[in-house]
């Protein structure tokens, strides 16, 4: 291969490399454990899709150029160039991984394999072959961040819009949701969608919270696409109207790579330490719960109800109990998905993958376990937050013929507050 | 025979040394000097306190209970495989001092008949550990995901193992720990000599063997994948502190 394109390659992996890489790539024991944690390679068979096969494609290289055994011996650690062979592998294995760590979770050495791949999606944009789907989707949040008064009309009416929605809800012709409010205490950093601002807003308001909505989403498309960069100034864009605004804490809805983005990766990609609590809002709803700023009733949610663990906000961010205690709060019968917490089987539709025409195949046979899961439930009702997971298992429910209603949780939230206006739609 | 002896057992035993703790000491810089992650890699629940957090990353790295969980017959033969190196391990330092309290108590013939015990029980769990993961790669997934690498520290694990055990089995009645230790002690101690005992029988050819493999393992051992030995306790530090 080209040695200009041979350097670009290596320097990659040189600029990425930390401790915790270099440990990863040197003590795997290909012991194959992590071979059953993975939804997709159970899914499929396929063997790209064994997590240590993922890495063995980056660790081929690390041995080749960055140790002098595999520099010497190369024959005997399958040590080779990134060629178009190497990459069009790690392409498929690179940006179908969900980023679940469900592998890491049972690995014996903790080895973070979606940490390994995202080193290779930077190798794979390097090259010139990141996914373009999500490139776009990511360059288009940052044109949003660099021309927003452009867009600042549409949003405003757009709020005025749900705001109605939320005074029928509520019943309260003073609810609202306040545009660009300094001094609020909340930034509540939606996604694009209205469902992801009604029911949050109802919450709030009925809550008596001071916060007002960003102008920007928190999905982030740069984080999926594997340029820290472009994830980066994706989250920057409502870092700094925070700072603007002058608020306490940033609430980011049930989605759950934007948890994690924010509250586990922006400080390192900013340098700079972030000056805002970042809450999640499951988090928030669960404590006006618990103190009673806001009502629940059981018994307006009918059926048996299970709860799945995003992996980004579960084993990935530490949220495990809130969002039970919250559904544990509507109804009494609630049941667990077997296994469940940090074991959590990933639903298959993290990573930004279900943008990705390309994986449909592999993502909805990576659902297999999902789907046993939840049937071995018996539950009617499905409590999910993160909008891939919901798009995915709606998708799986559909093609099983699972028969269950899946529901963001502060929907489910809504609907066992007993307001004085009409009761939402679920949708 | 003897040279053969002098190379694997003397000159081997030096250059094996040197390479080992050389390569352990250069592998343990190249990890320290390298800058920690900046990005929170952390995995979820932790225990809250520092004691807690430290009883996890002991038993995460020496028990693996999540491994056990999702792999239970692979991992009972690594952990007994482990085990028995450990009990190995600990075993050869009759080469180096009589272990304490344990000849008074039992006797010498008494101690003997307990090492041959005990190392027997490592010796064969040791066999079937290293007997399993070949095997183990020689199919599906397993087969596909193996590189030489793992072949040959098997086949160099085999060796030391088959010939540690040959020794144990064959000559173990009549050749016991104090003739090797005269060797072995010789050897640290830079004034490099056999025992007449061990010039005079077969097991000369089993004792060079053994350690012509030994010599290769642990040679390649700083090189190999095998550095998880020490680098598990960091990078498992992800489940209890980071
Ligand atoms: C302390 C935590 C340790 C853990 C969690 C651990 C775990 C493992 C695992 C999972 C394997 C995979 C076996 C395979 O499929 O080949 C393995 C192999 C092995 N380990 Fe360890 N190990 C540890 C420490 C050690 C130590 C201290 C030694 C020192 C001698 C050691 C020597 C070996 C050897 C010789 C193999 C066989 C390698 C092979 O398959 O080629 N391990 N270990
Ligand atoms: S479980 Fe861990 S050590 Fe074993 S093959 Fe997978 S990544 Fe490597
Ligand atoms: S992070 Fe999840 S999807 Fe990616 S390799 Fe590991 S188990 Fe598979």
């Amino acid at each position: 291969m080209d040695s200009q394109q041979l350097t670009t390659l290596t320097g990659v992996i040189d600029k990425k490399m930390n401790r915790q890489l270099k440990q990863y790539m040197d003590i795997c024991a290909r012991c194959a454990i992590c071979k059953d944690a993975c939804h997709q390679y159970v899914g499929t068979g396929d063997f790209k899709y064994l997590p240590a096969r993922r890495a063995e494609l980056i660790r081929q290289i690390y041995k080749k150029y960055f140790t002098k055994s595999g520099e010497f011996v190369p024959a005997l650690y399958e040590a080779r160039d990134p060629d178009d062979n190497l990459l069009d592998e790690l392409y498929d294995s690179a940006y179908a991984c969900t980023g679940c760590r469900r592998c890491m979770y049972y690995c014996p050495f903790s080895i973070d394999t979606a940490w390994i791949l995202s080193v290779a999606k930077a190798i794979l944009i390097a090259a010139g072959r990141g996914n373009e789907m999500l490139g776009q989707l990511a360059d288009a949040a940052i044109f949003k961040g660099d021309n927003a008064e452009m867009f600042n009309d549409v949003m405003i009416s757009g709020f005025e819009d749900i705001q109605e929605e939320v005074r029928e809800i509520t019943g309260n012709p003073n609810s609202r949701i306040p545009v660009n409010k300094e001094g609020a205490d909340i930034l509540y950093v939606a996604l694009a969608g209205a469902h992801t601002i009604r029911p949050a807003a109802v919450i709030f308001e009925e809550a008596g919270e001071n916060w007002t909505i960003s102008m920007f989403e928190a999905a982030n498309y740069g984080f999926f696409y594997g340029d820290t960069d472009k994830a980066r100034l994706i989250t920057k864009r409502y870092i700094d109207e925070a700072k603007r605004l002058g608020v306490k804490e940033i609430v980011v809805p049930e989605c759950g790579h934007a948890y994690r983005v924010a509250e586990m990766f922006y400080e390192a990609w900013s340098k700079e330490p972030m000056p805002f609590k970042i809450s999640h809002i499951l988090e928030k709803v669960d404590e006006y719960i618990k103190s009673g700023r806001i009502t629940v009733e059981k018994g307006l949610i009918e059926g048996k109800v299970t709860y799945h663990d995003p992996c980004q906000i579960g084993r990935n961010g530490g949220i495990f109990e809130q969002p039970r205690d919250i559904v544990k709060a509507v109804t009494d019968d609630f049941v667990d998905l077997i296994p469940n917490r940090q074991e959590q089987w990933c639903c298959g539709g993290g990573g930004g993958i279900v943008a990705m025409d390309e994986f449909k195949e592999t993502r909805l046979a990576s659902g297999s376990k999902k789907v046993e899961q939840l049937r071995a439930s018996g539950a009617s009702v499905l409590a999910c937050p993160c909008e891939n997971c919901r798009l995915q298992i709606e998708e799986l429910n559909e093609m099983h013929g699972l028969g269950l209603q899946v529901w963001q949780v502060i929907d489910l939230v809504v609907a066992a507050m007993p307001l004085k206006g009409k009761k939402p739609v679920h949708v | 025979m003897e040279t053969y002896l002098w190379i694997t057992s003397v000159w081997g035993v030096y250059l094996t040394a040197i390479v080992f703790f050389g390569g352990m000491g250069w592998r343990i810089y190249e990890w320290s000097t390298t800058p920690k992650s900046a990005v929170r890699l952390g995995m979820f629940p932790k225990p809250k306190s520092g004691a807690g957090r430290f009883a996890k990353l002991l038993g995460d790295t020496f028990i693996a209970p999540q491994s056990a969980k999702i792999e239970p017959t692979m991992w009972t033969f690594a952990f007994a495989f482990h085990l028995a190196a450990l009990g190995a391990f600990v075993g050869h330092g009759r080469l180096i001092k009589e272990f304490p309290v344990l000849p008074e108590m039992l006797g010498e013939a008494g101690m003997n008949t307990f090492a041959a015990w005990t190392g027997s029980i490592a010796g064969i769990v040791m066999l079937a550990g290293v007997l399993f993961w070949i095997a183990r790669r020689t199919y599906g997934p397993f087969k596909n995901l193996s590189v030489p690498e793992d072949y040959l520290l098997l086949f160099l694990l085999l060796g030391v193992v088959v010939m540690g055990d040959h020794m144990r089995f064959v000559y173990g009645g009549t050749i016991h720990a104090g003739v090797y230790r005269d060797w072995f002690m010789s050897v640290l101690t830079f004034k490099p000599a056999f025992p007449s005992e061990l010039l005079s029988s077969n097991v000369s050819v089993s004792l060079g063997t053994h350690m012509l493999f030994a010599d290769l393992f642990l040679m390649y051992f700083p090189f190999s994948k095998l550095v998880h030995s020490i680098g598990a306790f960091s990078s498992n530090l992800v489940r209890s502190s980071e």
